[in-house]
């Protein structure tokens, strides 16, 4: 795959290979190895979005989510030093969110019953359905209903802009993991959208 | 090169060039591949349409600084045993430290009246035992009520009284010893610090784990009844008596060894902290209130 290390990006702003650190990430790192306060704020500024995002995916929930990314800020900077810089700042602050956001979602029972890959029985109505343009509905439907793991994967790759190396580095899983994970949810999202579309008829 | 995977890279927009006018070439005749794009730009377009609607929080960096400058476990944990002496301080009645002070003053003033350091050796323990049989249980403690209402543990409650009143008491006795180099060469400091610090150790253990169990004034009755037996003379309670002397002997040999007062004086203060909390305890202090 040497195709997933080239890096245009999605949604990112620079436009760098991925295995380059800007300029302003060693500034950051090294800010924080320094023990200035600024450096959680700027980089809070520059990557909170996209952190609590990716928390908010994983745990579905706003308060838990704004509990991971403070929790991850405050593991980013207790670890600083361990950061070697041999991938992209991203791609090691989302796999602080992901540990971190897992460890919340095991340690909250109710997750585990949301969780759960169920297809959602509750369809809409053809009175919502007249609302909710049904195209949408059926990808959200579908996302809700995969595992959060499942949903990491997508989230990583489509709104995070990650290769499928760096997604595997954040999920601490081999790549291998990654693709059959993918196949997964390609699968499980064709099943959620044939039911809709038998539905609608 | 994987069609499955191609195509999720190329919806997600991480081909190159090359790749990417390849690809597409291929999908203008691949059926499979053209469905499959659809169904991933949806959920490329769902994904990125909701999260760029996720406001972030505002306040987290400065939330996430405070955490990271709060003082660690240690510095906290002084924190609170500091709160906890202080606390603990403002209860112990403001008698007890004047009191055993002003006994100190006198029995010092006796010892250097008389130029013997025995007054203080027989005295010294004997305050230190009085004042721990005051420090816990309903009789004594005008807020029982409220310090078994506080989440704090029993025990840590009379581990913190002990270690005050402890305190005070050690450094009263010391600062009577150094009024004591008067009458004593200074390289019998020492031994001499020890001589009352011992029997001071268990004396006080002795009370305070009698008066968790059978009360203040029986505990003290008892603890100053066997720290006295030890001065008693048995022959002049009358040859009756002579047959007991080898036992007094061994048991005035305990008090003099510090060894053994310490260890079995650290002993009876786990049993009495145990104690604290024991149904037993807790009944005796019902009783009384
Ligand atoms: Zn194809």
């Amino acid at each position: 795959m040497q195709t997933a290390d080239l890096a245009i990006h999605w949604n990112s702003q620079e436009t760098q290979p991925a295995m380059t650190q800007p300029t302003d990430d060693l500034d950051l790192i090294h800010r924080m190895q320094a023990g200035d306060d600024d450096a959680v704020r700027d980089l809070y500024a520059q990557y909170g979005h996209r952190l609590y995002a990716y928390a908010l995916r994983l745990t579905d929930d706003p308060a838990t989510a704004e509990d991971v990314t403070q929790n991850t800020l405050v593991t980013a900077w207790r670890t600083a030093n361990k950061f070697r810089g041999d991938g992209r700042l991203i791609a090691w602050l989302l796999g602080i969110v992901h540990h971190t956001a897992m460890k919340a979602i095991r340690s909250t029972p109710q997750f585990l019953d949301e969780a759960e890959e169920t297809i959602p029985e509750n369809l809409p109505t053809p009175e919502e359905q007249a609302q909710v343009k049904e195209e949408k509905r059926w990808v959200r439907d579908g996302l809700q209903s995969l595992s959060p793991e499942h949903r990491a994967v997508l989230e990583l790759i489509f709104y995070q802009g990650l290769s499928l190396n760096e997604a595997a580095d954040v999920l601490k899983c081999p790549i291998g993991t990654v693709k059959s994970r993918l196949s997964y949810a390609r699968q499980h999202l064709r099943g959620v959208l044939s039911r809709t579309e038998e539905n609608w008829r | 090169m994987n069609h499955e995977e191609q195509i999720i890279l190329y919806a997600a927009n991480q081909l190159d060039e090359q790749a990417r006018a390849d690809f597409e070439k291929h999908l203008t005749d691949c059926a499979d591949c053209q469905a499959d794009l659809l169904l991933w730009r949806s959920v490329a377009d769902e994904i990125n349409a909701s999260d760029s609607l996720v406001p972030a929080p505002a306040q987290l960096a400065d939330s996430a600084l405070e955490v990271i400058h709060q003082p660690n476990k240690l510095a906290r944990a002084l924190r609170s045993t500091g709160q906890l002496l202080r606390m603990q301080m403002l209860i112990i009645h403001n008698e007890l430290w004047v009191g055993s002070a002003a006994l100190m003053v006198i029995f010092l003033a006796m010892a250097l009246l008389v130029e013997r350091v025995e007054v203080l050796y027989f005295f010294a323990p004997m305050i230190a035992a009085g004042t721990v049989t005051l420090i816990y249980g309903s009789e004594n403690d005008p807020a029982a009520e409220l310090t078994f209402a506080t989440p704090i543990s029993p025990w840590k409650v009379l581990l913190a009284r002990l270690t005050l009143v402890s305190a005070y008491n050690v450094l009263l006795a010391g600062c009577a010893t150094l009024a004591l180099l008067l009458i004593i060469p200074p390289q019998a400091l020492g031994e001499f610090v020890l001589g009352w610090l011992a029997p001071m150790t268990f004396l006080s253990a002795l009370a305070l784990m009698l008066s968790l169990w059978i009360g203040t004034s029986n505990a003290l009755f008892i603890a100053y009844l066997l720290w006295s037996a030890q001065y008693a003379s048995l022959i002049s309670f009358g040859e009756w008596f002579a047959f007991a002397s080898p036992w007094l002997e061994t048991y005035r040999q305990f008090w003099k060894n510090p060894a053994m007062l310490f260890i079995f004086g650290f002993a009876l203060i786990v049993f009495a902290l145990w104690s604290s909390g024991r149904d037993q305890v807790q009944w005796r202090r019902s009783i009384a209130m």
